[in-house]
């Protein structure tokens, strides 16, 4: 592990943007997240690892509500997006989700073409007032997402006939057209080859910038790669939280000692 | 010892040669061979059945497009005409007209037969009557020669077709055993002919004595009017339904009491929607009887639930993911159901709803309830309204009352009417498949 990589690139601001207190999840009978206290910090990456069925990507699903979703599916506690809580009974989880976009596991764009699967969201939120306005959201949305140069001459395409890479970008820049505040991706490069790997993690050290971010991942490597916090939960509790340096050089939980060094998972 | 203990162990098996086929192998091939044998003779079966059926229909059902015509070449002038309109019998004037005209192109065939008036009656109906109605309609005709073609009587109509013979005919006001001599000259003399029954698909029912009359197209118009109802009711109201339950209700016993129940419904016997709608619609709400309307509302609770089924099962095979991703960017249920889930869909339910209502259209018993079949439509509806108001047949209520009569011309009739009734549906399912190929996406 490259420790001075690591170091050089420290979180610029230590404001935080989400803040998650005493989270439980319960499915049904199972209780799927215990106790879990945690502080995003804005224009940061925050990678959360761990072993499967830890409960990482139920709690990233926390953070825009979309358990909402799941009839079963029930949260306590208190999750603070900008101050404001976002279970509160008066938070619609539509505008919610406006403001924290979500990129899945698996590339999901609309059986539509590429231009309508980028523009959906700021036509649906009324972003925007003409067709040039939304074209240019369009382009600019395709350009963070590294997507523009290749796709620009075929925006009537159907966005299914991408190959799975362009997919996933496709469906990054559909999450960013919305100007999310914080982008939520859940895995979001377990079915992309080591290249499109590579461009998406580029994308995400990019998208720092304006946003917010939380990686859920499997592969360490990228969780030092890309993040520069890095949150351990095992077995539904947030076993360890810190500066990702920390966590992968000098983790202070023998959990998490076990698992990056490849003994438990 | 040595050697004996050597000898005693087993030799290592000698791994056998793939050109070779061992027990197992062999065994398992037959099995599968077998199997292949038994798929390929009961598709056969089917096959055959198949064949069968529509042989029978189409051999029991063409002759009722069929019938026999008097192709007769008629002049009739002025003074005729002015002659015929001052008699008190004025239609018996011109059938004597009409007799001459048949006695003289039968003489110029070189075919003599002597016959009466009373047999041409018997023969070809009332001629002077459709002769009369013609030239008042149409006095420039008058000096011209005018070709007539004339429907023969139904039993003559069964001569031809086999269904009457000499032994088997009984002297009767219909048709006299003397009769056949005069319809075989006409014949010989090409005066009598097979021609296309345009009656059998543009007529309506005629009276239980007259199947050479009977048409089915009245009860097509009742059929269409029904499927109208149909339509404008059970699409928004199963795929509404169908929408709340998968998308939006929530997961309780409530929910399943009433999904449990939609299928309960799919299988309820089609008699009992029928005693039910002549309960509610005709004896509670007092709607017309017969009425296509109320034909139509019986049958839409009968769709319903092979609607609201066909939708829901569509309606999931569109993958959560796109849900997801649509409510990930901010839609809202509606938004994600309206925008992504429901154009997936919509082939899916396109395909269901169509093949609702080809069930519909081919129910019988319901219909039997609020009397549709006992209804003979001897007239078209004279407006939108009535169409839908006004007692009506429809298609499978037609065949079914064809069925009942004792004239053995209308078994044709009915057969005639299951073509047409299968055309109908056969035409909806072609609809349907192409609807399912074309809007089919794939992701």
């Amino acid at each position: 592990m490259d420790d001075m990589r690591l170091t050089e690139r420290t979180v610029d601001t230590n404001e935080s943007k989400i803040t998650a207190r005493k989270v439980q999840v319960y499915y049904g009978d199972t209780h799927a997240i215990r106790d879990v206290d945690v502080d995003i910090l804005d224009k940061a990456v925050t990678a959360f690892i761990g072993p499967s069925g830890c409960g990482k990507s139920t709690f990233l699903r926390c953070i825009n509500r979309m358990n909402d979703t799941i009839s079963v599916a029930r949260v306590e506690g208190e999750i603070k997006l900008d101050g404001e809580d976002i279970y509160d009974a008066k938070v619609d989880p539509v505008q919610l989700r406006a403001k924290v976009g979500m990129v899945f596991q698996k590339p999901n764009p609309f059986p539509k073409s590429i231009y309508d699967n980028v523009s959906y969201g700021p036509k649906i939120h009324g972003m925007t007032r003409s067709k040039a306005e939304l074209d240019e959201i369009v382009e600019k949305s395709l350009r963070r997402a590294a997507l523009w140069d290749e796709v620009k001459d075929r925006l009537n395409e159907p966005g299914t006939g991408l190959s799975g890479g362009q997919q996933q970008r496709l469906c990054i820049a559909r999450a960013v057209a919305t100007e999310p505040e914080v982008l939520l991706m859940d895995e979001p490069c377990s079915a992309l080859d080591p290249i499109a790997t590579a461009q998406v993690e580029e994308l995400i050290d990019e998208l720092r910038s304006n946003f917010s971010v939380v990686i859920v991942t499997h592969s360490m490597q990228q969780a030092a790669r890309v993040s520069q916090r890095t949150a351990f939960f095992h077995l539904g509790y947030l076993v360890e939280y810190g500066e990702t340096g920390q966590i992968f050089t000098n983790p202070k939980d023998p959990r998490t000692e076990s698992y990056i060094t490849g003994r438990i998972g | 010892m040595t050697d004996a203990s050597l000898n005693s162990v087993p030799a290592a098996p000698r791994s056998r040669s793939l050109h070779t086929v061992d027990e197992r192998t062999r065994k398992r091939n037959a099995a599968e061979k077998r199997f292949r044998v038994y798929g390929v003779t009961a598709i056969l079966i089917g096959i055959v059945f198949l064949a069968v059926l529509a042989v029978s229909i189409v051999r029991s059902g063409m002759p009722a497009f069929s019938r026999m015509v008097v192709e007769i070449d008629f002049v009739l002038t002025q003074e005729q005409f002015d002659e015929a309109e001052a008699q008190l019998m004025k239609t018996s004037a011109y059938q004597a007209y009409f007799n001459a005209a048949l006695q003289e192109s039968l003489n110029a065939a070189g075919v003599s037969v002597p016959f009466d008036e009373s047999a041409v009656e018997r023969i070809l109906g009332k001629t002077g009557g459709i002769l009369r109605e013609f030239y008042r309609e149409n006095p420039d005709r008058l000096g011209q020669p005018v070709s007539f073609e004339l429907p023969a009587s139904s039993r003559v109509d069964g001569y031809y077709k086999g269904r009457v013979t000499r032994d088997t005919i009984v002297d009767s006001r219909f048709l006299m055993k003397s009769d056949l001599d005069i319809v075989d000259a006409m014949h010989d003399a090409g005066i009598l002919k097979r021609g296309f029954n345009w009656t059998f698909i543009q007529g309506t029912d005629s009276g239980v004595d007259n199947p050479g009359g009977a048409g089915i197209g009245a009860s097509v118009i009742g059929s269409f009017f029904m499927m109208i109802v149909v339509l404008v009711l059970s699409l928004p109201i199963g795929v509404a339904a169908s929408i709340y339950l998968e998308e939006f209700a929530p997961q309780n016993r409530f929910t399943d009491l009433i999904e449990v129940n939609i299928s309960n419904l799919a299988a309820v016997p089609s008699i009992v929607f029928g005693i039910l709608g002549l309960a509610v619609f005709i004896q509670f709400m007092h709607l017309p009887q017969s009425a296509p309307l109320v034909g139509g509302l019986v049958l839409t609770l009968m769709t319903l639930p092979t609607i609201i089924i066909a939708t829901r099962a569509s309606l999931k095979a569109v993958p959560p993911s796109i849900r997801d991703a649509a409510l990930g960017v901010g839609a809202s249920r509606m938004q994600a159901v309206f925008h992504h889930v429901l154009p997936l869909a919509m082939p899916g339910i396109l395909t269901g709803t169509i093949i609702g209502l080809a069930q519909a259209l081919g129910e019988t018993a319901p219909l039997l309830l609020i009397g549709m079949v006992g209804y003979v439509a001897r007239e078209y509806p004279d407006s939108l309204v009535a169409g839908f108001t006004e007692a009506n047949s429809a298609m499978p209520a037609q065949i079914y009352t064809w069925a009942a009569r004792a004239d053995v011309g209308f078994y044709e009739k009915a057969w005639g009417g299951i073509i047409i009734l299968l055309m109908f549906l056969l035409t909806m399912n072609i609809i349907a498949i192409i609807l399912r190929r074309r809007y089919e996406r794939r992701w």
